[in-house]
């Protein structure tokens, strides 16, 4: 039963999402499609170890290669969806080349540094990108039937959220991922019982990419405009807060973090100028008392249940 | 021409390198990450406006206060979100900071607006002829000026005073400190005071260049950054040396090919020293223990 119970809870969804309203549909869309980053992050930095504050940068890419490829050149929604995956997973691999002999917070930096750079060559090359004008994004089409509903794009990226879920998990399992938890653990230790730490973050850091770059694609399809303004630092900030947010160690974590990223704007707007600065205030609160993310209230509960209990 | 370029890249060079110091300061006791040292700057430069403007307070009265509000700002930012935080992992922290960021900055908008300032300076524009040929303005030699006294400030702090040899001593090894009787909190509480401080004089330095407004630091703090990097995230004079080399190198490349990458440049040269010595180019790589 309990092996079933997130199916039974991911099929009510889907069953009910036709009575939801058409925000909560783009909602719910920007929610999965920010859950492949935080999975993203959660490979990169749970697994890995490493910390990214540059993934803004693979997203743009994503969303700029589809963009291009559909728009420029006429090629199919799905084929731009996964070239826009590869550019950034072939980036992934090129910034992967620094994190071999750069550690901590100077691969953070790094990473905040590329980031920049190429948010700044997406403004500067207009005529490619568009530049300051942006460039607009045909909806999203499967075998030439357009998907002009949130509700149908949700039908095809609950799936996909699945799907990336699925391999996050077997990523943890395969002996890449135990390669890249003992690399994380030791890193002379590992190395020294023959564990070849160069190919294994380059791995991490192209699967990473790779994921984030299909989120990008797929949010270009999603919002049907682009500017480099959504490819900031703020962006970069955001996905890594999101990530440690929901907690790096599961996939609940990473839809909880995505969830909070996209729902914490829309709760506490009513509060206006404050918006922020309280958004800002949770973020530490969180770090304070869930120090795991939220991923990981049901053990805090139970701990504390079991504090008080006579 | 070159000699001019080379005056305003140390001036802006020298504000990279106060912030960096307060960024290698409060690496080196608390070992977070400050994302938010640039806008702690912007936000008691707010401050020093108000007392200027609204207040009336003559501004070189408020740079003589500078040190001493910028500090307690720290000091109280370091008792109420960082020390409960001991003991978190590295990315942990990171967040803090980034909230602590967040924080700071919408709260300066939502106190003061969002609409830039003109923020008064102690010096005026009049050009100054250093030697035959080339001339500066006293704003920019202010600005050296002001950072040398602080940098010199410090060196007396860490090199003549009790509370200074403690912080060496704690940064150096923790647990034999402690064990020497050094109270290791007490040296972070006095790290961020001392970082709030040098980052209230670098802002209130930047804001008559710039206008004063809650964006005002982002990318001199990334660029602060760079430098402290570049000189190894550890080391005190590497940070100086990592800002001063970033905002010449910035200055040069500007003039010479593009003005548009000013702002990424600085980091291809980090991506690029780092490649070459992955611990920057002034720290020693320590040894690790399995």
């Amino acid at each position: 039963m309990r092996k079933f119970a997130p199916w039974i809870a991911l099929a009510g969804l889907a069953i009910s999402l036709p009575f939801a309203g058409q925000y909560l549909h783009f909602l719910l869309a920007t929610i999965l499609i920010f859950t492949l980053v935080a999975m993203s992050l959660t490979i990169l930095i749970g697994f890995a170890g490493q910390i990214s504050i540059g993934h803004a940068a693979f997203w743009a890419l994503g969303a700029y290669t589809t963009a291009i490829l559909t728009t420029k050149l006429g090629v199919p929604f799905g084929v731009g969806v996964l070239a826009g995956g590869m550019v950034a997973a072939v980036l992934g691999a090129l910034l992967a080349l620094p994190a071999l002999r750069v550690q901590g917070h100077y691969l953070a930096i790094a990473t905040l540094g590329f980031a920049l750079f190429v948010q700044q060559v997406l403004y500067e090359w207009e005529s490619l990108t568009g530049g300051r004008h942006g460039i607009n994004v045909l909806r999203p089409a499967i075998f030439g039937v357009e998907l002009n509903s949130d509700l149908a794009y949700c039908y095809l990226l609950l799936p996909v959220a699945i799907l990336f879920g699925w391999i996050t998990d077997n990523l943890r399992r395969s002996h890449t991922g135990l390669a890249l938890f003992a690399l994380k653990m030791s890193t002379p230790a590992a190395t020294s019982a023959g564990i070849d730490r160069a190919r294994h973050l380059v791995i991490a850091f192209t699967v990473s990419a790779f994921f984030t770059g299909i989120s990008g694609a797929l949010y270009a399809h999603l919002i049907g405009y682009l500017s480099t303004e959504a490819f900031s630092l703020e962006a970069s900030l955001g996905f890594l807060t999101m990530a440690v947010i929901g907690g790096l160690g599961s996939h609940v974590g990473a839809v909880l973090g995505a969830a909070y990223l996209t729902l914490a704007p829309e709760v506490f707007r009513e509060l206006k100028n404050a918006q922020l600065v309280v958004y800002g205030l949770t973020l530490m609160l969180c770090m304070r008392f869930l120090p795991g993310g939220l991923a990981s209230i049901p053990q805090v509960a139970v701990r504390l249940w079991r504090a008080v209990r006579p | 021409m070159i000699g001019q370029l080379l005056i305003s890249g140390i001036a802006i060079g020298s504000v990279y390198a106060l912030l960096g110091l307060a960024l290698v300061l409060i690496h080196k006791s608390t070992d977070v990450v400050n994302f938010a040292q640039g806008e702690m700057s912007m936000f008691s430069t707010f401050l020093a406006m108000t007392l200027v403007v609204r207040l009336g307070v003559p501004l070189w009265l408020v740079f003589v206060l500078a040190f001493p509000i910028g500090a307690l700002l720290g000091a109280l930012i370091e008792r109420l979100f960082i020390r409960p935080m001991a003991g978190s992992p590295p990315v942990n922290l990171l967040i803090v900071a980034i909230g602590l960021f967040i924080v700071l900055n919408n709260l300066a908008g939502w106190i003061w607006g969002f609409d830039p300032f003109k923020f008064p300076s102690l010096f005026t524009a009049d050009p100054v002829e250093l030697a035959p040929g080339i001339r500066s303005s006293q704003n920019t030699l202010g600005v050296i000026g002001i950072a040398m006294v602080v940098m010199t400030g410090l060196f007396v702090f860490f090199e003549k005073t009790r509370e200074g040899t403690a912080m060496r001593a704690a940064s150096q090894n923790p647990e034999a400190a402690r064990l020497m009787g050094i109270d290791v909190r007490r040296v972070s509480t006095i790290a961020w005071a001392l970082a709030g401080g040098i980052g209230m004089i670098s802002g209130m330095v930047i804001a008559p260049q710039v206008f004063l407004d809650s964006q005002m630091m982002v990318s001199v703090l990334l660029k602060a950054f760079a430098g402290a990097i570049l000189g190894g995230f550890n080391s005190l004079p590497g940070a100086v040396v990592g800002g001063l080399f970033i905002g010449v190198a910035e200055v040069l490349f500007a003039a010479y090919v593009s003005t548009a990458f000013q702002d990424s440049f600085a980091f291809l040269v980090i991506v690029a020293v780092l490649m070459f010595r992955p611990t920057g180019l002034f720290s020693r790589s320590g040894i690790k223990k399995v």
